[in-house]
């Protein structure tokens, strides 16, 4: 066998696996297309006869659905949280991990392992105590409110991804780039920022991706649709005797697609980027 | 499917809407006011929100919905309100059954609604939304399960022979709930067929489990608030369910299944009968069902006690104690619960709590020669009347629901024998009832 | 007080870069936990507000302590944690090796292998319940099909199979984590000495026990100590799946927290046990952190 027809075999293989593994993701994103009535069945159909894009439109309140899913105000709302709180925690998290690669203090070791064990604690033992005090504060069912909760979710992490790169940027590059003019934040800017860019970036797409999808918190801090995000409105499919299975796969659909293209656009960065500094992106 | 079964009902409601205008009954005038309220949500409950605007019109209020969920979850949203002292809004959704824990927010009406108003709902039905001599909450509409059976299984010769010749009687809708556990062992043919299912978990065991208890004799709780159920009416209740799980009379997964569960499976033919509201009466009856032009219709049976299980409750509008304008309040549940709205709410099977909507509604099933819906209505007209009771009406149900279920569904599924797991739920019961200040 | 004016001024520029960090943590972490700390010792009742004043001291803890319940959903979320973790481990491993392999299209990919990633918890609680539904989910449906049992599995309901298929389901969402971190490491390795290697007449084998595999034990364990982070994310997975149940077989803390908190309201007992898991999310991540600190040591690589 040539080498080359072994690296297609590889690939062949390899992709076949992969099938298997996307094949219940897969499920959902047919479902989307079809009706209830051929999904949930017994004997199965196996063979889609149906396939339409009644669910989107029914969930979007054409047709005749009396109940129409409010989808384009949860986007709004999962769009907006989620993107503020990713820039926001990349920026604080950013400045924190350099402080932790650059500068000696005493307690530094403690202090980066408290600040990673602040992550630990489950969503659901804080979503009490967090709801009572964003009612007393008026931050419940405000954007600002899962944004502030979001942002403090993702820091440890971007902390933790970032001090490894800028610990690999040699200190005289930014200490040459002073003695050349620049000032401290030029130089950071121009010099230290752009090594640790890969690093920034998938702690950008983890942010991302975890405050797109987060439910245990949302679900209790969020209850209109001034702030209720995509995954607490899958809940609406779940009425009290009925649950619509096949409005709610077109739901998930939308949910994955910005999740997917943004994974798919970075993706370069993001393996470079979880090296930890081992390797310079 | 459930959807398109509300649209319907809508396109029929706003069609007689436009027929027959809203009786001219004067609501009040609140002009610029804007009430604000918290609704129960999903397909049978929204139809009726349909004709707010009606009620704006004619007093001048605006009303603002902040919350539009499913029972459970505007249940979990109104105990953190409680909690935060959040409450902003005038008027909520509420069940009967579940409205002893709101009591921190909740108004009493007995002041607000006039006796006259009252004096036309069903008087049982008030009484369950009664709690210490006052109205906690105005009825819409209720629940309480009776039989649904697949008529053809029932007169087929070949299964009347072959039933009287093994248990010695004949096969008729069951009389009683050991009739019934025969004829489920009888009619199971798995995977294809089972002889019936039932909702096994959360408060739908629980609940299913405590009119079992009632009809056999027993008690839950003892006049001091310490658990009663662990007693040998329990031990019959609890086991009438581990017997026909054992002898898989039932699908395996039984105790996963919710109401949903057990609606589209009698529906797709899966169940010889099934123990149900009367919300999907004309679903089983639909174009979607499997069973359609085959369902027979009758009372829930007895228990050993010689009584029938009626474990009820009902959908109501409560008004909160920091509402700024409780006149308003009132007029809008008044205007959500008048006969108009009860009679468009009926019409789509859902059991009303005025007592001439009952009468109208079965005139209209008749007139349109629809003697399905008339029978259902005959039959659970007749359980509303006199079988139905609620649990114990003391905030605790929920925790006591908590306490017993994952304890019945051990013995359901015969990790505990009944004696154990009502004995360890008695046991927690009791913890429940002391933190509660109760002994 | 000097001396703290003295660490301050010393400090005063890292201080200030971590100040944002640590101010935002305090707001949404530590306080709460302060507030939850505090009602953990109360008989604090969602429905009666007053009850937030009710102390019973060390009463909650004693009865979390001596409840059989308890300990079991303890065990049981021990158990899960380590086999779904030791399982996607490996997976994610043998994954990473398989697209390293790759010579062309790795990039489509390496897409693929992240797609479950983009799945929300509670959406692969949702889809999996429906799989794995006994009458109507496609499992049950295609094993019918193919005549491999004639009878409905209760994938649900039987106490094994139940807790397979949250495990599954957890292990099915979070493996790409692993696959892409462990990508990340090979990404990383230096060539050399596995040339090296080989031209000294090693095989596959040896090569990938001496060299490759301890190259990528921190990547390892900086993937465990991720996932045990955000490990507590199986709880939506689980609560929409099975609720714990039935009759508590897939019942974890957390899980068991939820109830008791919202459904039952006994809030001061749920927080009891929420200090139990946050303890124990604690020590798993402290587990694999000085793993990982060991590792980057013995390296000198980092």
């Amino acid at each position: 066998m040539s080498r080359r027809q072994k690296d297609i075999l590889i690939w062949i293989g390899t992709f076949l696996v992969m099938l298997v593994i996307c094949m219940p993701g897969l499920w959902v994103v047919l479902s989307a297309f079809r009706p209830n009535g051929e999904i949930l069945t017994k004997p199965a159909v196996w063979i889609p006869r149906d396939l339409s894009w009644d669910n989107f439109r029914a969930i979007f309140g054409f047709g005749d659905a009396v109940v129409a899913i409010p989808v384009g105000s949860y986007f709004l709302n999962s769009l907006i949280i989620s993107v503020t709180s990713t820039v926001v925690a990349v920026v604080i998290g950013m400045s924190g991990g350099y402080a932790f690669a650059r500068y000696r203090f005493p307690g530094k070791g403690a202090a980066f392992l408290w600040l990673m064990l602040s992550r630990c604690v489950p969503g659901i033992a804080l979503s009490l105590p967090l709801f009572i005090m964003w009612s007393w504060t008026g931050l419940i069912d405000t954007k600002l409110g899962v944004i502030i909760v979001y942002t403090a979710i993702n820091v440890p992490f971007t902390v933790w991804l970032t001090e490894g790169f800028f610990r690999q940027v040699p200190r005289d590059l930014s200490e040459a780039a002073q003695i050349d003019g620049c000032t401290p934040w030029q130089a950071f800017w121009k010099v230290e920022f752009p090594l640790a860019k890969s690093g920034i970036a998938s702690a950008a797409i983890f942010a991302f991706l975890t405050s797109w999808n987060e439910y245990a918190l949302a679900s209790q801090l969020t209850r209109s649709t001034d702030s209720k995000t995509l995954p607490v409105g899958l809940m609406d499919f779940t009425a009290q005797f009925t649950i619509d299975w096949a409005g709610m796969s077109a739901m998930a659909v939308i949910i994955i697609i910005p999740a997917l293209v943004l994974t798919f656009l970075v993706q370069k960065h993001l393996i470079a980027g979880l090296t930890f500094g081992g390797v310079k992106g | 499917m459930a959807k398109t079964r509300t649209s319907l009902a809508a396109a029929l409601a706003a069609s007689t809407l436009l027929a027959a205008p809203l009786q001219a009954q004067d609501y009040g005038t609140f002009d610029g006011y804007t009430l604000r309220v918290k609704l129960i949500g999903g397909a049978q409950y929204e139809p009726l929100y349909t004709l707010i605007p009606e009620w704006e019109k004619a007093t001048g209020a605006k009303v603002e919905i902040l919350s539009r969920k499913s029972h459970f979850e505007l249940d979990r949203e109104m105990k953190q309100d409680i909690a935060a002292g959040n409450i902003g809004y005038c008027v909520f959704s509420s069940h009967t059954n579940f409205a002893p824990q709101y009591n921190a927010m909740n108004q009493p009406l007995n002041d607000l609604i006039p006796a006259e108003v009252v004096a036309e709902f069903s008087p049982l039905v008030i009484q369950h939304a009664t709690v210490d001599g006052q109205l906690m909450s105005l009825p819409r509409h209720s629940d309480v399960s009776n039989m649904y059976y697949v008529k053809s299984l029932y007169e087929d010769a070949d299964n009347k022979a072959k039933f009287k010749e093994r248990f010695g009687y004949d096969l008729t809708p069951p009389e009683t709930w050991d009739q019934a556990s025969d004829q489920a062992i009888f009619f199971a043919n798995p995977p294809d067929r089972y002889g019936t299912h039932f909702a096994g978990k959360d408060e739908a065991i629980t609940g299913r489990f405590y009119e079992m208890l009632v009809a056999d004799g027993g008690k839950l709780l003892n006049d001091d608030f310490t658990a009663a159920f662990n007693s040998p009416e329990g031990v019959m209740a609890l086991n009438w369910f581990v017997n026909l799980y054992r002898e898989k009379a039932v699908p395996a997964g039984t105790t996963n299944y919710v109401w949903d569960d057990l609606g589209l499976g009698f529906a797709a033919g899966a169940v010889a009968y099934d123990l149900d509201w009367a919300g999907w009466a004309a679903f089983f009856n639909g174009k979607d069902s499997k069973v359609a032009g085959n369902v027979g219709v009758a009372l829930a049976p007895k228990g050993a006690g010689g009584k029938r299980t009626g474990w009820s409750g009902s959908h109501s509008f409560s008004i909160t104690q920091s509402c700024d304008n409780k006149e308003a309040a009132a007029s809008l549940i008044m205007f959500l619960t008048s006969h108009d709205a009860q009679m468009m709410e009926a019409r789509s099977g859902l059991l009303p709590t005025r007592t001439k909507v009952w009468d109208e509604v079965t005139a209209e099933f008749e007139a349109k020669g629809d003697t399905f819906m008339v029978e259902v209505f005959k039959v659970f007209g007749e359980s509303m009347r006199e079988h139905a009771f609620t649990p114990p009406l003391i905030p605790e149900w929920g925790e006591i629901s908590n306490a017993l279920w994952p304890q019945l569904q051990a013995a359901i599924l015969g990790d505990k024998t009944a004696e154990e797991a009502l004995n360890e739920a008695a046991e927690e019961v009791n913890q429940i009832m002391t933190d509660a200040g109760y002994n | 007080m000097s001396r703290l004016r003295r660490f301050l001024r010393d400090n005063a520029v890292p201080l200030a870069l971590l100040s944002p960090a640590v101010l935002v943590i305090l707001l949404v972490v530590l306080l709460p936990l302060l507030f939850s700390l505090y009602t953990s010792f109360s008989n604090y009742r969602l429905i009666r507000p007053e009850s937030l004043w009710d102390v019973v001291w060390f009463r909650n803890y004693l009865r979390v302590l001596g409840d059989g319940d308890f300990w079991a959903a303890l065990g049981r979320t021990v158990l899960f944690l380590t086999l779904v973790l030791n399982l996607e481990m490996l997976l994610g491993l043998g994954l990473a090796l398989m697209v390293n392999r790759l010579t062309f299209g790795q990039r489509t990919m390496r897409t693929i292998m992240m797609f479950p990633m983009m799945f929300s918890p509670i959406l692969v609680g949702f889809q999996f319940k429906y799989m794995f539904n006994d009458t109507i989910g496609v499992v049950n449906n295609a094993l019918q099909s193919l005549g491999l049992t004639s009878h409905a599995i209760p994938f649900l309901v039987d106490r094994w199979l139940a807790f397979a298929s949250i495990a599954i389901a957890e292990i099915w969402m979070s493996t790409s984590i692993f696959a892409i971190l462990i990508l990340a490491g090979l990404f990383a390795m230096p060539r050399d000495p596995v040339e090296a290697a080989r031209v000294d007449g090693c095989t596959n084998w040896q090569v990938f026990r001496h060299i490759t595999l301890p190259f990528l034990m921190p990547f390892i364990y900086i993937a465990m100590t991720i996932r045990s982070l955000d490990v507590a994310r199986a709880y939506d997975i689980v609560d929409v799946m099975t609720g714990g149940g039935p009759a508590g077989r897939t019942e974890l803390l957390w899980t068991l927290i939820a109830r008791t908190a919202y459904d039952d309201s006994r809030m001061g007992q749920a927080n009891a046990m929420a200090y139990v898991s946050i303890l124990l999310s604690i020590f798993f991540t402290w587990y694999f952190f000085r793993k990982l600190m060991a590792a980057r040591k013995h390296l000198g690589v980092f």
